[in-house]
């Protein structure tokens, strides 16, 4: 058992000794194509924080003065609540200034900048309005009149930001993706060839070993753990960038602090996620594409 | 040890290999397969080492159908019959001893067992202070030695041998018959495909002659015609 991993083992370092360029290029292809990969993802992810405040139909925000007074904040939620064939009651939401805070935290994490003049107590507290209404021009007319009520800092609209947010993340989310399945399939591609080139080169070794009775088993993995390591590899500098990416963008929106694009960030907990899971698709597609090399090539 | 049952194999619908051929090798013959070239000497030694499968008939090896057996099994059938090639087939980046452990590497032999069992063979073959050459620093028969060491290291029961004195002059390949002759009287059944008339005539083994596919002869003691 021991001989056999460490045969295999050496051949596979030979393997890369063998073949540095189309080694190389393999990494490199498979590389971006899965930084794209990870960039499609924080993407995402980044437009889902932005509308996070946004969540279950809410498409109207009445922020509250911090300094507003109990019986202001009870004035508003009444005048909300007599409106009835406008807004959904049942839904109403508020959101204490505790709980704003808690919300603001997530919505900011890339942000430490806005979220250090926050505080539990200069916060806006706010109520999250879910329209009954089909005609948003009702439910911006009654936003306007809420907006005049005294304690009300200001009143917001989701369909500004979904307008915006939902076009342009649509089409980067489309090309993105396009371009990061065009990739991988050229960099497993690329794998693929590695791996063919370097069988054909030991061509003749392959037959001896079939011939004295070698497992097929036992040819093919140091080549598929040459296409697997290829493809990790691929996958750690893939990751190296979209932290690069990542922590570049995190300081570029600082900013822009009072706009919307402050929530436009990816929190370090879920980049950790999307290159866990790059190195394994890294992994994978190497796998995958030189075992197949291995086994369509294993004939010769 | 082997046995062919009315085998038949064609590479094209009208190049016919092998045709109809019936016969049996018991453990521990030695078997000359004689005839002009394309008579199908090869393709009857690659049909019983399964690098070949037949259209009609059946192959025995050691006691059972080795066109039946499953495409996982046939590595373990290889690893009881060791082959040898007129083009010597060694690895030119490997030195002599590598080229021979290399054949038991393969198989997942300990480090051990080939430490042992490389030194042993060279030594059968005659090349025991050799073993840190390259195969070109060596002659057409000492790289056929170190050929024949790679394919008896494992102690196959069967050494299928084609043509191995088709590159060598009359002299050498006299030592690789009084060789291959040594490995046989081991006990190790030995089939040599050869259109080498002296040879055969010198050893006076059991001659299986083809023609166009067809065994016309099979004799006991015989000689190249």
């Amino acid at each position: 058992m021991l001989s056999k991993i460490s045969y295999a083992l050496r051949e596979t370092a030979a393997g890369f000794r063998r073949n540095v360029t189309l080694t190389a290029a393999a990494i490199i292809t498979s590389a971006v194509s899965l930084l794209l990969v990870g960039t499609t993802f924080l993407i995402q992810r980044a437009f889902d924080n932005l509308l996070t405040r946004w969540k279950g139909d809410v498409e109207l925000i009445v922020y509250v003065r911090s300094d507003a007074t109990l019986e202001q904040v009870q004035l508003i939620e009444g005048a909300l609540k007599s409106q009835p064939s406008i807004i959904d009651v049942d839904r109403l939401r508020y959101l204490n200034q505790a709980e704003s805070y808690a919300e603001a935290e997530r919505l900011f994490a890339g942000d430490p900048g806005t979220l250090r003049l926050l505080t539990p107590e200069n916060i806006p507290s706010q109520f999250k309005v879910v329209p009954i209404a089909e005609d948003s021009a009702l439910v911006r007319e009654l936003g306007e009149q809420f907006r005049q009520l005294a304690g009300v800092k200001e009143v917001a609209y989701a369909q500004d930001v979904f307008d915006v947010v939902s076009r342009v993340s649509q089409f980067i989310r489309v090309a993105t993706t396009a371009m990061s399945i065009i990739l991988l399939v050229v960099a497993v591609g690329l794998i693929w060839n590695t791996i063919r080139t370097a069988m054909f080169a030991r061509r003749r070794e392959i037959e001896v070993m079939k011939l004295v009775g070698a497992t097929n088993w036992f040819i093919r993995i140091p080549f598929m753990l040459e296409g697997l390591v290829q493809g990790l590899v691929g996958g750690v500098l893939s990751c190296l960038g979209l932290w690069g990416l990542n922590t570049a963008w995190t300081n570029a929106v600082t900013d822009f602090n009072d706009t919307e694009l402050a929530a436009l960030v990816v929190t370090d907990g879920y980049a950790s996620w999307v290159m866990v899971l790059l190195l394994g698709i890294g992994a994978l597609a190497g796998a995958v594409g030189s075992g197949i090399a291995a086994s369509r090539f294993l004939d010769v | 040890m082997i046995r062919l049952e009315t085998v038949t194999k064609s590479y094209s619908s009208d190049v016919i290999a092998v045709r109809d051929a019936s016969f049996e090798i018991a453990k521990g013959e030695f078997v000359f397969l004689v005839g002009p070239s394309g008579s199908g000497k090869s393709t009857l030694l690659r049909l019983m080492n399964r690098q070949e499968q037949p259209e009609r008939g059946t192959v025995w090896v050691a006691g059972k159908d080795i066109n039946d057996m499953p495409e996982s099994k046939v590595p373990y059938l290889r690893r009881t019959i060791g082959n040898i090639f007129q083009d010597y087939k060694l690895l030119p980046n490997k030195t002599v001893f590598e080229n021979v452990a290399f054949a038991l590497e393969v198989i997942g032999r300990p480090r051990h067992v080939i430490r042992q069992q490389v030194p042993a063979v060279l030594e059968l073959v005659g090349l025991a202070d050799k073993e840190d050459r390259f195969p070109h620093q060596l002659s057409g028969g000492e790289q056929q030695r170190v050929s024949i060491a790679r394919a008896f290291v494992n102690r196959p029961l069967i050494l299928l041998a084609d043509e191995p004195t088709g590159n060598l002059d009359p002299g050498t390949g006299e030592g690789i018959m009084r060789l291959l002759d040594r490995i046989n009287s081991t006990g190790t059944t030995v089939v040599m495909a050869t259109h080498d008339t002296r040879v055969v005539n010198m050893m006076r083994r059991r001659v299986v002659q083809l023609d166009r596919g067809v065994i016309v002869r099979d004799q006991e003691r015989g000689v190249y015609d």
